[in-house]
């Protein structure tokens, strides 16, 4: 009897391991099947259910979390304000004779046409520093596609993973899976921008030309490329982040430059799709 | 533990539970810059408490639900808590839970060990990113957090899944009741 159970043990966890390398092997760099979705869909309600009720308790932890944190950041912020100040004026300056001179040439202010936005609040979160996901109470019953690009008010956050009828998967730029091709500004150089698993204050731009330098503070946008029937999932000129590290030695030998996201990955809450555009 | 019917509904329910609450609350809320993760701690109280199978089960439960809700791919998150929670069954069937620290402790090894195995997983799967120091700051503080959040998980599954649970009907059985006295 003992050992007839002691059988069956090992063949339920054998079943159960077997179970998990097939499903490994199978679902392993492929998009989400027919069975997530389906259960994506069943508990995209619930979730909002729970993402709703939730939130007074997630506020105040956070709350804690920031107060702590806003101490230390305290002293960096007020010479960082006095140093923005002074970039404030000088960009006013340029955007008013950007403006003139927009005039005068007849263009169209840069900003990604076409495109209509769906603001969607994030309802969960990946546990897992190796994923970095999160799903938004939007779908495609409110025009969410795949690939669709996610920003929130500070700038690029993602892109759109999987989408039910009413809960869309974002993949964020901190994935390790993600890759954005970024272009620093003024100076237009280009690289990919890729993540650094387990900080989600860190990106690198990589793949530079060694031969133009990139300096520390400067803005890097998407660069939105477009050729050959191919195009970049993300329109030009959204505001991806800041260089914070940029030695001559790093970028001669690696041609990468470390960067730091405008958008907070560990605090998102609101986020809008791009939907449409010309993709 | 006797898993009947009712305490197979219960089970199910914990486990769908302990994963919305994961992905709506413990996710989204930092401590120190890190998230706390007690999905492990919980498949450590249900294989503490169930044995080596209940806790294969429901830790491969867990992992296939949170990747399907992730829409990441299939079996990693399973193959681990699967293996967290036939661990801590396994322990639980040899060896008698004599303090009131071993469920705490266990969740904090187990969860340590399930951070490291996800990692190692990841890694021989490819991952093509660098990676940050902070990855070992992130589980080696979610391994503290869940010595912490795992003594009130473990209390918690004890008191849904009490009726199932042998020791404690014999405990009960054991404690003599009131008398017409009251004595």
């Amino acid at each position: 009897m003992y050992r007839k159970q002691v059988r069956r043990r090992r063949a339920v966890l054998a079943l159960l391991v077997i179970s998990s390398f097939a499903l490994l092997t199978v679902t392993y760099g492929q998009t989400s099947g027919g069975f997530q979705r389906g259960v994506s869909t069943v508990f995209g309600p619930l979730q909002e259910v729970a993402d709703r009720a939730l939130k007074p308790a997630r506020d105040l932890v956070n709350w804690v979390d920031d107060t702590f944190a806003a101490r230390g950041e305290n002293d960096r912020l007020r010479s960082e304000v006095q140093q923005l100040r002074r970039q404030v004026a000088a960009g006013q300056v340029a955007l008013q004779r950007n403006a003139q001179l927009s005039k005068l040439v007849g263009l169209a202010p840069v900003i990604p046409s076409g495109y209509e936005t769906v603001t969607g609040r994030v309802i969960a979160r990946s546990p897992t520093i190796w994923y970095s996901s999160v799903t938004i109470d939007k779908g495609t019953g409110d025009g969410v596609r795949v690939d669709d690009p996610v920003i929130n008010g500070d700038g690029l956050v993602g892109s759109v993973l999987s989408a039910t009828g009413s809960t869309a998967q974002v993949r964020l730029i901190t994935d390790p899976e993600s890759a954005v091709t970024g272009k620093v500004v003024p100076s237009g150089v280009q690289g990919v921008i890729k993540p650094e698993i387990g900080n989600p204050e860190g990106l690198s731009l990589s793949f530079l030309d060694a031969s133009k330098r990139i300096g520390r503070g400067q803005t890097v946008v998407t660069a939105g490329w477009r050729g050959q029937g191919l195009s970049s999932r993300y329109p030009p000129n959204i505001p991806v982040g800041r260089v914070t590290e940029a030695s001559l030695a790093a970028q001669e030998a690696s041609q990468r430059v470390q960067m730091r996201p405008f958008a907070d990955m560990r605090s998102l809450e609101l986020l809008q799709v791009l939907t449409g555009g010309s993709r | 533990m006797i898993v009947t019917p009712k305490i197979g509904a219960r089970l199910v329910l914990v486990v769908f539970a302990g994963v919305l609450l994961q992905l709506s609350f413990f996710s989204q809320v930092e401590l120190l810059h890190v998230s706390p993760d007690i999905l492990p701690a919980l498949v450590v109280s249900l294989g503490l408490l169930g044995g080596s199978m209940t806790g294969a089960v429901s830790g491969f439960s867990v992992g296939l639900l949170v990747d399907c809700l992730l829409v990441a791919p299939l079996g990693a998150s399973s193959l681990v808590l699967l293996s967290v929670g036939y661990l801590a069954g396994l322990y639980r069937e040899r060896f008698d839970i004599t303090s009131s620290l071993t469920a705490p402790l266990l969740c904090m090894g187990l969860t340590l060990f399930a951070e490291l195995a996800f990692g190692a997983i990841q890694l021989m799967l490819g991952v093509d990113a660098p990676l940050s120091i902070l990855v070992v700051r992130d589980i080696l503080v979610k391994s503290i957090y869940a010595f912490f959040l795992g003594w009130p998980i473990f209390i918690l599954i004890r008191r849904i899944l009490r009726p199932a649970l042998i020791t404690e009907r014999s405990l009960r059985r054991r404690t003599p009741g009131p008398t017409v006295l009251g004595a």
